[in-house]
């Protein structure tokens, strides 16, 4: 029960955070960064690609390009820099910056089942 | 009448859900492996398991020269895989067994009161919920009927006996690796392998812990590796290599080869069982058509 709360608790927050500003700028460097063409994003407008692995349930993913436990500075570290987490993955480095991954990070949590 | 009936009816399935209901939330239940099971459950599930083993072990075809063994290839085997949960003639289990509920059966015991094909089931198909794993697809048959073997000889051997044999052991390493050959001699030939048994053999290798299988009853929400439905249509295999039949058999067998950082750990799997996990995904992911083996 208690983890279920502490979760409900962290998607209203998260749901706060991204009421509109941030979920726009979210959505706009998706876009500008072609991020849907291999990825299914859950609430995000033309993402439906299937190169990539849907990121249907980011908050709940155990790791992070199956490689590094899931958390915020990891996921945001590997959108901006890819090959720096893994060396060997297909995932490409788009010219994300570290502030814009951070956010694309809270965007992934608070979308989706995952929240 | 009809009336009288239905409420009656109506009436006592109230009164069984209420009871049911005051029972698991009342927490009458005790789920530790501290408690025991009270004694009329425990033996009601023994003499349940006992008639069903019986049953079932009927169709266990035993070997033509079979006869209780005890031999350093076999102790190494039993010191491998069998040892830690159930001791040995002398030696207790190893450290977290002594904490299992059920506490795992001593063998002598198990031995002087079953015939061997019901050892050989026990190893070979496991036993739910009773902490004992099915040794099928990961042990070879002839080191399953070599185990059966032992274990019908352990009334046999005093505790300085079995140390004298295990004291063999470390010269045995041989009996050990059997699994891999065996596998590859029963593998269907084609270019991936028979779905089927790949589903089974995904399975017994405990895929189902970290991975969302469609075939298996698992998680409904698990999310440590990717969910395998669509595994065999993705275009990147692990998000490094390309997704190609020969390609997800060398992924399976040995993960660090393909991505050294990998979260993925190397279950052992045998080529041949790896043909079949691949020819699985390629079926549920729409890629193979089912019931066929063959290349995609």
């Amino acid at each position: 029960m208690k983890p279920l709360l502490v979760l409900l608790a962290l998607g209203v927050l998260l749901g706060c955070e991204f009421g509109g500003k941030d979920r726009d700028a979210a959505r706009t460097l998706l876009a500008q960064h072609g991020c849907g063409t291999c990825h299914v994003i859950p609430g995000t407008p033309g993402a439906n690609g299937r190169t990539g692995p849907p990121l249907t349930a980011m908050a709940r993913q155990a790791y992070v390009a199956g490689v590094l436990p899931n958390t915020r500075e990891a996921l945001a570290r590997f959108i901006a820099d890819p090959q720096a987490v893994d060396p060997r993955s297909a995932m490409p480095d788009v010219g994300i910056t570290p502030d814009e991954a951070r956010l694309l990070a809270d965007y992934l949590y608070a979308v989706g089942s995952g929240s | 009448m009809r009336r009288a009936v239905r409420l009656t009816l109506f009436g006592l399935s109230a009164v069984v859900t209420a009871g049911i209901a005051a029972f698991v939330f009342g927490e009458f239940y005790n789920l530790t492996a501290i408690r025991q099971h009270p004694l009329w459950v425990f033996r009601a599930i023994a003499v349940g398991r006992d008639t069903v083993v019986a049953l079932d072990a009927r169709d266990v075809e035993v070997p033509a020269d079979f006869a209780p063994s005890a031999d350093p290839q076999g102790v190494a085997l039993y010191r491998k895989h069998c040892a830690q949960c159930h001791g040995a003639p002398g030696v207790a289990p190893a450290e977290f067994a002594l904490g299992m509920m059920p506490v795992p059966s001593n063998l002598v015991a198990a031995a002087r009161n079953r015939p061997p094909r019901e050892i050989y089931w026990f190893i070979r198909f496991g036993l739910k919920m009773s902490g004992m794993p099915a040794w099928e697809m990961r042990m070879s048959d002839a080191d399953m009927w070599r185990l059966t073997a032992l274990v019908e000889a352990l009334p046999s051997l005093s505790p300085p006996d079995y140390a004298a044999l295990a004291a063999e052991v470390p010269d045995r390493t041989d009996a050990l690796v059997s699994v891999q050959s065996e596998a590859a001699e029963t593998a269907t030939g084609t270019a991936i392998g028979d779905p089927e048994r790949g589903r089974i053999a995904m399975q017994v290798h405990a895929c189902l812990q970290c991975h969302m299988i469609p075939g298996l009853v698992g998680k409904p929400d698990l999310h440590v590796g990717p969910s395998l439905g669509e595994a065999g249509r993705r275009r990147y295999i692990a998000g490094v290599l390309r997704n190609t039949p020969e390609n997800m058999v060398r992924w399976i067998m040995d993960p660090q080869a393909v991505d050294p950082l990998s979260a993925m750990p190397d279950l052992g799997v045998p080529e041949a069982l790896a043909r079949d996990m691949t020819a699985y995904l390629y079926t549920i992911s729409g890629r193979l058509p089912p019931g066929r083996s063959g290349t995609p």
